[in-house]
């Protein structure tokens, strides 16, 4: 328990570093431009893309195993950037149904953050050779299922900053501004204060994943 | 099989019934959030093109520059500097509330009061004093009335104690992802049904837009911006904006750039969205070019110079690197050190730095150069002064005249910036609407986006 105690400490204090940053980050705009509204519209369709993306990756590991983060498919599907997905949703949209909406934004996010965080579990998925493997497919499925409930804590904590605002190419492409455009935008406007309410926002869902975790010694 | 092909037909004929009165919006692009509609507060360009949408100021501009009546149909200006205005009876805000001298009074003081006020309006209304008489308003300033006038063509009255109220020709609200203005009764009689902005700041999402036909008019990358879709036309207009080098090392290094910006430039780096600058100020304002005053042979000065500028623009780091090269020919080792747009912000109003340059948008009348001059000036980065300064100022009634002549002799002498480039806007415009290009963009003017129409 003074290990678990140990860590959330230090963690914790990554985060009132960040807010210190957010608090004295330098310079100025050249005018003074208004902060942007927060945009609440896109707080459904986020946590659907997140419950999509919780979901889907560890499923997708789970049935696979440990021998995915070793495909070659899966390291083509995840080579490109965001913004080419998003550049090639924006070029196969029929002009007829107008701009992208929601749901191509959905769409992109999904292809372009699914790979690399399947490839994130089934990498920290244990070996499987000669055990379980000997003891049959149920035994196999069985451990990988204790290995990524143990793991999806802590996926969760460690990928949920960047999912929330890693989104700022595919929202500039598409034109739908959503959470990361809405950091970015305080960061150019140095909106120092909004700063701060991301990072307290972000640093309470993580420790409110601390709090659910138990360490197993 | 019959009644879903039937309902199918239904479906496809409403659809094409309704189409040519959804195409009556026009779909329009911004590249910054421009933040809440806010009249005191709200200073950006994005939140001018929202607030000269939503707002009317007692005066506006034409698209050549001209002082024309908006909610003050009259004015006089007295020799006391106070200038009394006529406000209009049939200006009214969205609620139905008729435009009252109140409101311009609530406006003025909320803007000289409120710590939060827009930088750029206080500025223009420094030292002003606000009233009523009569049921119309007056504004006392230090500042000649011809200046004041003009610059109060960019303070448009927001309805008393709502800073989010203008009684602008266009209705605002916003929408998940989009700024939709729609029109309303007024007096300027838009003519087009409204305009929908959507957040889209990658240039090359714009393009796509444009050429898919889900934006009415946008400004192309540079790259791609002389083929234009066969469904939109291409339309140049010269811009009151530059990019301006300023010197804390004198007028030498300026007057090296003055030889080097004549041919540091290749025409397919600068397209047709720029060209070199003539003078010292921008000649869309009226000014004629002037060269920098003295010996016009580089001086001696230092064998390396460092330039900061705002890094994340491509074509702008294309262009200084080949402005780096011709410096070379001529043996100085220009640094190029990109900075973060707010980082150099705060470089410049410290004054840290060598030569700094960067992209500046003029207010539409000439007394917009004297940001450079004066003392509090928001671009006298290099505290320039002169004790003539003070004499010429108040000679400065008119545009034009013979003290603009002397103003800029004396700042010609040793100024503290140089404009390396004139920038043009290069938009593509859907065939079918009807635009009046101005030095001050499309929105800006009076009547702005009020005078636009669809050809049928």
């Amino acid at each position: 328990m003074a290990a678990v105690r140990k860590w959330t400490g230090l963690g914790l204090g990554v985060w009132a570093l960040g807010l210190a940053l957010a608090l004295s980050l330098p310079g100025a705009p050249w005018k003074q431009p208004r902060p942007p509204l927060f945009p609440w519209e896109m707080l459904g369709p986020t946590v659907l893309a997140l419950v999509a993306l919780a979901l889907l990756a560890p499923l997708l590991a789970w049935r696979t195993g440990p021998a995915l983060a070793r495909r070659r498919v899966l390291a083509l599907l995840e080579a490109p950037p965001d913004l080419l997905w998003g550049a090639l949703v924006l070029a196969l949209w029929p002009p007829t149904w107008g701009p992208p909406g929601v749901g191509a934004w959905l769409l992109a996010f999904l292809a372009a953050a699914l790979p690399g965080e399947t490839r994130w579990l089934a990498q920290a998925l244990p070996g499987e050779w000669p055990f379980p493997q000997a003891w049959g497919g149920a035994a196999v499925r069985r451990v990988r299922q204790l290995s990524l409930t143990r793991l999806w804590g802590r996926w969760l904590a460690a990928r949920l900053p960047v999912w929330l605002t890693a989104t700022l190419v595919l929202e500039q492409v598409l034109g739908r501004p959503g959470f990361g455009t809405d950091w970015m935008t305080r960061v150019v406007v140095r909106d120092r204060t909004g700063l701060c309410l991301w990072v307290l926002a972000l640093a309470l869902l993580w420790s409110l994943n601390q709090g659910a975790e138990e360490e197993v010694p | 099989m019959r009644h879903p092909l039937q309902a199918l037909y239904l479906v496809v004929t409403v659809l094409f019934t309704f189409a040519p009165l959804s195409a009556q919006m026009v779909e329009e692009s911004l590249a910054q959030d421009p933040g809440p509609l806010d009249f005191i507060r709200g200073d950006s360009y994005e939140q001018w093109i929202l607030q000269s949408l939503a707002g009317d100021a007692l005066v506006g501009l034409s698209a050549e520059g001209r002082l024309v009546p908006r909610l003050a149909d009259r004015w006089e200006a007295q020799a006391d500097g106070t200038v009394r205005f006529h406000l209009r009876s049939d200006a009214r805000y969205p609620d139905g509330r008729r435009v009252r001298a109140e409101d311009v009074v609530w406006t003025v003081r909320q803007l000289l009061q409120q710590p939060q006020a827009s930088p750029t309006k206080r500025a223009v209304l420094e030292g002003a004093t606000v009233g009523s008489d009569g049921g119309q308003p007056w504004i006392r300033s230090p500042r000649p009335p011809g200046r004041l006038l003009m610059e109060l063509a960019r303070v448009p009255i927001a309805q008393a104690g709502h800073p989010e109220g203008g009684s602008g020709p266009f209705a605002f609200r916003k929408e998940p992802g989009a700024w939709v203005f729609t029109r309303r009764e007024h007096f300027l009689r838009p003519r087009i049904d409204g305009i929908r902005f959507r957040l889209l700041p990658d240039p090359g999402g714009v393009a796509t837009a444009l050429e898919k036909g889900w934006l009415s008019l946008g400004a192309p990358a540079t790259r791609r911006q002389a083929q234009p879709p066969p469904t939109h036309r291409l339309v140049i207009q010269p811009m009151h904006a530059q990019l301006v080098v300023w010197s804390r090392l004198g007028a030498g290094p300026l007057r090296q750039l003055e030889q080097w910006r004549k041919d540091a430039f290749p025409p397919h780096l600068l397209g047709q969205n720029a060209r070199p600058s003539r003078g010292l100020w921008p000649e869309t304002l009226g000014f004629r070019p002037r060269a920098i005053a003295g010996n016009p042979a580089p001086d001696p000065g230092p064998a390396m110079l460092r330039l900061l500028y705002g890094a994340g623009e491509a074509s702008l780091e294309k262009l200084l690197l080949a402005l780096r090269e011709r410096a070379r020919r001529d043996g100085i080792d220009l640094q190029l050190r990109p900075l973060e747009q707010g980082l150099l912000a705060e470089r410049l109003q410290k004054g840290d730095f060598q030569l700094a340059c960067s992209m500046v948008v003029f207010e539409p009348h000439p007394w917009a150069v004297l940001e450079y001059l004066e003392p509090q000036g928001p671009m006298n980065f290099t505290g320039w002064g002169h004790p003539r300064l003070a004499d010429l100022l108040v000679r400065l009634r008119q545009p034009g005249g013979p003290a603009w002549g002397d103003l800029q002799d004396l700042w010609a002498r040793e100024p503290a910036a140089l404009p390396l480039l004139d920038f043009q806007s290069v938009i593509w415009v859907d065939r079918r609407l009807q635009v009046e290009p101005s030095p001050m963009g499309l929105y800006l003017p009076t009547p702005g986006a009020a005078g636009w129409r669809w050809r049928l």
